[in-house]
């Protein structure tokens, strides 16, 4: 038995070690570092400090740019739910033939890296872009469709859609479509199946597309920079801007302050979220 | 070939205590089944013999040899998993090539032998197929080839039929049955159909809550059950509760809410005692004259037609209700003022629970 | 009720045109025959191929990702395998903790971990001087892809066909080379695609890992779009679509394609 007992270890040990090793150390040592005293001679000064902590949480430049940040990951958050939710809706109820190839079509974008899509939209946003060029024979005056927020937002539209596809489609798949029947049996109408029946039910769903395309959206970085060019300021572009300054202590304090807001903001969505869909059980 | 012998089982999973001191022999080419309801340790005792549990407590023995620190391939046993378990990457013939080979035993050799196989049980001209292009009673077959090939000591079924529809279920019943006499295997079979424990084997063993209610034929079982539980799992039964009220020598008067009962016992209870007397629906009889004599007064409260009987709902002048069932064109009416007699030789004393 | 509908159907096909739309448009810039994309498209050359081809920090930047993706995912899969064995069949009390610990890499924003990486390696003086870094940061994102495709697989695996093996005399060792592993098979390779993937298109880390004059392909395409517009980074693009489709297309063939659940 211990021959067993000793193998199953084994099994376990190359994970937990390499996770161990090389990431929650490494996280470990960032919050070390964001308690450093600042230096410009070399990574960090002598001694601990909760300055750059301070900083962080009251500097209204970093202040205003983390809410920034979150006001953009909810409404990116948003937008994504309204799209993917009929596109899920179709993908998890249709019997059309054309299922597989919807399917792939929605994953698709996975499979091609953020830079190659975000270069797709740099041509079609750009001040002599695609669309400019359009308006621009048509007599209509340019559009600032990128370096700007807009731009930011549709693309990041873009690449985090499969992501709330996925668990909506799931959460659809899982409801049996005799309730629907039921539903209009008992008198109500397609709307009100809608409200009343699979809404509720795909909440699960919701709630973890959300979660994930929120989260993603805090932590995007290539796209903010490529599209904002340095006029779209995310926490992000801001802390590996400090990076390149060689301000790694207050970096490090500014990464904390954005994943630990991040978190809360998901927590606090979870419970809400949560004490409705008790509500309704 | 072997005989099996367990003594004092017990398995816990945590706090759940599955399986609570278990005793059971099994002589040599003897078919046992484990028969209950999902949960009663059944297919537990069976893991514990396979060597899948380690067992809390207990032993288990292969003709004296004790078992339990052996890990399951080198008890040397045979088994059917209830969903066949056919490796879906191999072929039957790979499959059935397998044990063999995991015993050293050469290639020739291991081809007459899974010939040899394939014959007994009737699936020549199948070697090539995957399991998934076989039907269920096929693939059912090749899990017993599978587990026949290598000769064990001992065969293990679990619940083998339960995947099966009604009418292959039966055949496979008798076929199984059938070789397993042929072969002269000792065999321990976990099953919670009736019918199948009863028409296959020598002894049942009924299980309840990880004990053992009874051991016994099948008309011991049926006709003579230990406990409340085996009576009611095992068919369907009337339970007329009350006190012994005296009797002797295995026979005893229970009296009833209904008035005295006259039945059979396995065991000596205490005058006073609370007791049930059960009796099975086909073994009480109607009369149309409700004072003809023995005769309990009740009224015939619905009767369905089940095809080859008729079945009777009977109330009782204690409010009680009896199921009663007659051959199929028995004539009462609903309504009609009944006499209910139940003959003493076919009620039987149940204990509330086991000893 | 006839207008709804062919308004959802409407939104539907909106959308999946703007899920194409981005592709699509670095394909056509890849065969323009000009610079500048204009639409429609004035001519159809492969100039931009050749330069690519012909380009060496390009190509010296592919071969670098195909090897970096090659060995990330290799490492990865023979970290993430054994996980998912013992996460199946014999993680104990601290089941979703481990499950959790494996997957912490995809929970948290890769940008983080890159910086956390970097302030690890300067600490420990290794700094960006070695490839060995980026490797490893590559590996630990992708270990969380091969866990959760070879978890799944395991789990539609029915145990009791291990139990059959052992019941017929084969030892746990010899029941996994032959019943487990082959029967895992499609799982593995699957985890193996996605690591692949990610490790091929991946940005954020190599963005702060990388040395110098050790450019993965994603790179050195971020690095030519933020300084300016040029033709050649479309054809890079829709080389590096094709490896991975190609990649997508032979385990399809292989073994059959896996949706990814997270």
């Amino acid at each position: 038995m211990s021959g067993i007992a000793r193998a199953k270890w084994l099994l376990a040990a190359p994970v937990g070690a390499m996770v161990f090793g090389f990431f929650m150390v490494p996280y470990l040592n960032i919050v070390v570092m964001s308690l450093r005293q600042p230096s410009t001679t070399q990574a960090y000064g002598p001694g601990f400090t909760t300055d750059n902590f301070v900083k962080a949480a009251t500097d209204p430049l970093y202040v205003v740019t983390l809410l920034d940040t979150l006001r953009l990951a909810a409404m990116i958050t948003l937008i994504t739910l309204a799209l993917a939710y009929p596109v899920a809706f179709h993908l998890a109820r249709t019997e059309s033939r054309w299922r597989g190839v919807l399917y792939g079509l929605v994953l698709s974008p996975l499979l091609v890296g953020v830079v190659i899509r975000t270069f797709g939209w740099i041509i079609l946003l750009a001040n002599n872009g695609l669309i400019n060029q359009a308006m621009r024979q048509l007599d209509l005056p340019r559009l600032q469709l990128m370096y700007n927020e807009f731009g930011v937002v549709l693309a990041l539209v873009h690449i985090f859609l499969p992501f709330m596809v996925l668990p909506l489609m799931g959460a659809i798949q899982g409801i049996d479509p005799r309730l629907e029947e039921a539903a209009r049996s008992l008198g109500a109408d397609k709307r009100r199946v809608f409200l009343r029946v699979l809404l509720p039910l795909s909440m699960p769903g919701i709630q973890s597309g959300c979660i994930l395309v929120f989260v993603l959206a805090c932590g995007a970085y290539v796209t903010p920079l490529l599209l904002g060019a340095g006029r779209v300021h995310t926490t992000t572009t801001v802390v590996v801007h400090q990076l390149e300054l060689f301000l790694w202590p207050f970096g490090a304090a500014l990464a904390l302050v954005l994943s630990l807001v991040g978190l809360m903001v998901v927590w606090l969505y979870a419970r809400l979220s949560g004490r409705v869909l008790r509500g309704q059980s | 070939m072997t005989q099996l012998r367990i003594a004092g089982l017990e398995k816990r999973f945590g706090e759940v205590a599955a399986v609570r001191g278990v005793d059971l022999e099994v002589a040599e080419g003897e078919l046992v089944s484990l028969l209950g309801p999902s949960g009663c340790g059944k297919t537990t005792t069976l893991r514990c013999v396979a060597g899948f549990e380690q067992p809390s407590g207990g032993r288990i023995a292969f003709d004296g040899t004790d078992v339990v620190p052996l890990p399951p391939e080198k008890r040397d046993i045979g088994m059917v998993f209830q969903n066949y378990a056919l490796f879906p990457h191999m072929t039957v013939r790979e499959n059935l090539g397998f044990g063999p080979e995991m015993r050293g035993i050469g290639a020739a050799a291991r081809a007459k032998k899974v010939a040899d196989v394939l014959a007994m049980v009737q699936l020549v001209g199948y070697e090539e197929r995957y399991p998934r292009q076989l039907s269920g009673g096929q693939q059912q077959r090749v899990a017993l080839a599978r587990a026949l090939v290598i000769e064990p000591k001992l065969l293990l079924l679990d619940e083998p039929l339960a995947n099966l529809d009604a009418k292959l279920r039966d055949e496979m019943r008798f076929f199984i049955r059938s070789l397993q006499r042929r072969v002269g295997i000792t065999t321990l079979y976990v099953t919670h159909d009736q019918a199948e424990a009863m028409v296959m084997s020598d002894r049942i063993v009924v299980m309840f809550e990880g004990r053992i209610h009874q051991i016994g034929s099948a008309e011991d079982v049926y006709d003579r059950p230990a406990t409340r539980a085996v009576s009611n799992f095992i068919g369907q039964s009337n339970l007329l509760d009350g006190r012994v009220a005296g009797g002797g020598n295995g026979r005893w008067r229970i009296d009833t809410a209904m008035g005295p009962v006259s039945c059979g016992s396995g065991f000596a209870p205490a005058v006073g005692d609370r007791a049930s007397a059960m009796i099975r629906p086909e073994a009480i009889e109607l009369h149309a004259n409700k004072t003809d004599a023995g005769c309990f007064p009740g009224r015939i409260e619905s009767r369905y037609f089940l095809g080859n009987l008729a079945e009777f709902r009977v109330r009782m002048s204690d409010g009680s209700l009896l199921i009663v069932q007659q051959p199929a064109h028995a004539a009462h009416a609903v309504g009609a003022e009944i006499g209910v007699r139940l003959p003493a030789e076919r009620a039987w004393l149940v204990r509330e629970d086991v000893a | 009720m006839k207008l709804w509908r062919g308004l959802f159907g409407g939104l539907i096909g909106a959308v999946y045109v703007f899920l194409m739309l981005p592709i699509a448009i670095v394909v056509m810039a890849s065969f323009n025959s000009t610079r500048a994309l204009r639409f429609p498209p004035e001519g159809f050359s492969l100039r931009w191929y050749v330069a690519f081809f012909e380009s060496e920090p390009f190509m010296e930047s592919f071969r670098l990702s195909l090897v970096l993706g090659v060995a990330a995912t290799v490492a990865s899969v023979l970290i993430g395998t054994p996980a998912a064995l013992y996460y199946v069949r014999f993680a104990g009390r601290w089941r979703e903790a481990f499950r959790l610990y494996v997957l912490a890499p995809l929970l948290l924003p890769e940008i983080l971990t890159a910086i956390a990486l970097l302030f690890f390696y300067y600490q420990i003086g290794i700094g960006t001087k070695s490839v060995a870094g980026l490797f490893i940061g590559h590996v630990v994102v992708c270990i969380p892809f091969v866990f959760l495709q070879v978890t799944a697989s395991l789990y539609n695996l029915s145990p009791s066909l291990e139990e059959a093996a052992r019941s017929l005399g084969a030892s746990p060792w010899m029941t996994f080379l032959r019943i487990t592993l082959p029967l895992i098979k499609p799982g593995v390779i699957n985890g193996a695609l996605f690591a692949f993937i990610i490790s091929f298109d991946n940005v954020s880390i190599s963005l702060l890992l990388k040395g110098i004059g050790s450019t993965p392909l994603p790179m050195q395409l971020f690095d030519y779009l933020r300084w300016g517009f040029d033709p050649t980074t479309a054809a890079a693009s829709v080389v590096s679509i094709l490896m991975t489709l190609g990649a997508v297309v032979l385990v399809d063939r292989l073994v059959g394609l896996r949706a990814m659940r997270f």
